[in-house]
């Protein structure tokens, strides 16, 4: 269980102004619960994960998982990223041991680990390739792989199908699901995109720029497993009841939207 | 499966050269060298006198000396101030501009003294070197080195500098200490452009290898050109010339392959002519 009670981070930009890229977030995600965190640019959701992640510090409030406060990265926590982040020189093999090898696991028993996860996410018999060679799809799985092979309690995903064509994202959103739904873990998965995150959460967590806070929280009540239909689940009248009532709430956050520029202008003029 | 497999594996060398050798710019290479040895020999003939042997006269000189007791004891003793001088600044070289990297705190107190390194015309320091560790071998080593140094040092802090950040906070996510980030991410990434690093200071302990011989102990290969200089041989002053670029391209190239194997994922960035298709 992750418990976030009153976070707020604020930074400082290059000319002494402040950003407040956090304000009083406070947010409970269950055990083995798929939370997404939808918002436009600059709402803060990166920064969040990377506070869980222990990556960053914050200012104000308490961060806690499984009962201990984040300090710093544990290995209960892994990460998958929008970039893939892979070692450009290691295989796929050595990439998805990585997490392992850092914990000082020896040669084989990392192997083996590795072997059994890159047999789950479909890439056996690349196992020898370097990253380069693989498209972009690819890439991430064996990113996916390196972040399951440690056994994480909490997977936390930072938009990792945003830099991916449509039909990939597609391809691996289902494969996502799959996974999820066989091994059971909390996942908190960032994104900017409505149908990804109606798809695949329990609750979509709806965050808002200038000061980033959590705006709405949207129970996803879509039955699972959804992996077997994703195509009919998203024509289905439940899915696209609750992704027009999400624009609802995004459009108004929308930088290009009216009624936002001149919340931010009336910002500007007041702060 | 196994008889394709290996027939495949057998053919692909040999048309891979024949590919390089068409696409790439050996040919090029050739042709132009064909167009300047007859330009050479055509101006070297008719007006070359004796400063300007044709380039006939300078192969076959290049033959003689290679058959010369004298060229072969230059070569040993200006190689051993090149050897040396280039491995410190290898061994210098690297862990500085690592470290100019990585900490930016340490760089700002020192990049003054790395510009100065970079601009300094290192002939003027050769009277001061001569003063302070005279004519032995030493001065020699340590002209070389710091003709070479910048080159090492330079790349090496650019091969840490363009590491992707998210790499390093991938690592940091799985727990690694920073000595793990060293030797896992720091060192493997800033591979290739340590390599580019070494191959450049090769060319310049070349050449800082023949100017302190020129300009301050008159040993080795400098000394022959000297010798030559003075009895008014233009032949085999060419030819020393001519075995010193050889030696040098021949470095460069086999520094050049060991960059390819060491850093075979860097390979299509690397080469700027790459043959990939």
């Amino acid at each position: 269980m992750i418990e976030i009670r009153g976070v707020t981070k604020t930074f400082t930009g290059r000319e002494g102004s402040e950003v407040h890229a956090l304000k009083d977030v406070n947010l409970t995600v269950g055990d083995n619960e798929f939370l997404t965190v939808l918002g436009p640019s600059g709402c803060g959701k990166t920064t969040l994960l990377r506070a869980i992640a222990g990556l960053i510090d914050w200012d104000e409030g308490d961060i806690v998982v499984d009962g201990e406060p984040v300090r710093r990265p544990g290995p209960d926590r892994a990460m998958v990223f929008q970039n893939f982040a892979l070692l450009p020189w290691a295989t796929v093999l050595d990439n998805v041991a990585f997490g392992l090898e850092l914990r000082g696991e020896s040669r084989a028993a990392r192997h083996a680990k590795a072997r059994e996860l890159i047999e789950l996410i479909g890439l056996g018999g690349f196992e020898s390739r370097l990253p380069g060679e693989l498209s972009g799809g690819m890439q991430q799985r064996v990113g996916l792989a390196r972040a399951l092979a440690v056994e994480p309690n909490v997977l936390l995903m930072d938009e990792p199908f945003g830099a991916l064509d449509e039909q990939t994202r597609r391809i691996l959103q289902e494969e996502l699901l799959s996974i999820w739904e066989r091994r059971r873990l909390t996942v908190v998965f960032i994104t900017h995109s409505m149908e990804e995150a109606v798809l695949l959460g329990d609750r979509v967590v709806l965050m808002s720029p200038r000061p980033g806070r959590i705006a709405e929280i949207v129970p996803i009540g879509i039955p699972r497993p959804r992996s077997a239909d994703v195509g009919g689940l998203e024509q289905s009248p439940e899915f696209t009841a609750i992704t027009s009532r999400l624009w609802q709430s995004l459009r108004t956050m929308h930088p290009d939207h009216r009624t936002a520029a001149r919340a931010a202008a009336a910002q500007e003029v007041t702060g | 499966m196994t008889a394709s497999g290996v027939s495949a594996a057998t053919r692909r060398p040999a048309t891979s050269l024949l590919r390089k050798a068409v696409h790439g710019t050996l040919l090029y290479q050739l042709l132009t060298f064909a167009v300047f040895a007859t330009a050479w020999e055509v101006y070297g003939r008719y007006w070359g006198g004796i400063l300007l042997p044709p380039f006939s006269d300078t192969a076959v000189a290049t033959v003689e000396l290679l058959g010369e007791a004298e060229l072969w004891k230059a070569l040993w003793l200006s190689n051993q101030a090149l050897v040396l001088g280039f491995l410190a600044s290898v061994v210098l070289g690297v862990p500085a501009g690592l470290l100019l990297g990585r900490f930016r705190t340490v760089e700002r107190y020192t990049d003054i003294y790395l510009s100065i390194l970079l601009v300094t015309p290192m002939a003027a320091v050769i009277p001061l070197l001569v003063m302070s560790v005279g004519f032995g071998l030493l001065s020699r080593v340590i002209l070389v080195t710091l003709f070479s140094v910048v080159m090492v040092i330079v790349n090496a802090r650019a091969g840490i500098r363009q590491i992707d950040a998210s790499l390093i906070e991938m690592s940091r996510t799985y727990g690694a200490s920073e000595a793990q980030i060293w030797r896992r991410i720091l060192i493997p990434g800033a591979l290739p452009a340590i390599m580019t690093g070494v191959r450049l200071a090769l060319g310049r302990a070349v050449t800082g290898m023949v100017i302190v011989e020129l300009l301050m102990v008159s040993v080795g290969f400098g000394g022959l050109i000297l010798e030559y200089r003075a009895l008014f041989e233009a032949p085999k002053l060419y030819a020393t010339i001519v075995i010193i670029l050889a030696e040098a391209l021949a470095l460069i190239a086999a520094a050049r392959w060991v960059e390819r194997k060491a850093t075979p994922w860097a390979a299509p960035r690397n080469s700027s002519r790459s043959t990939r298709d």
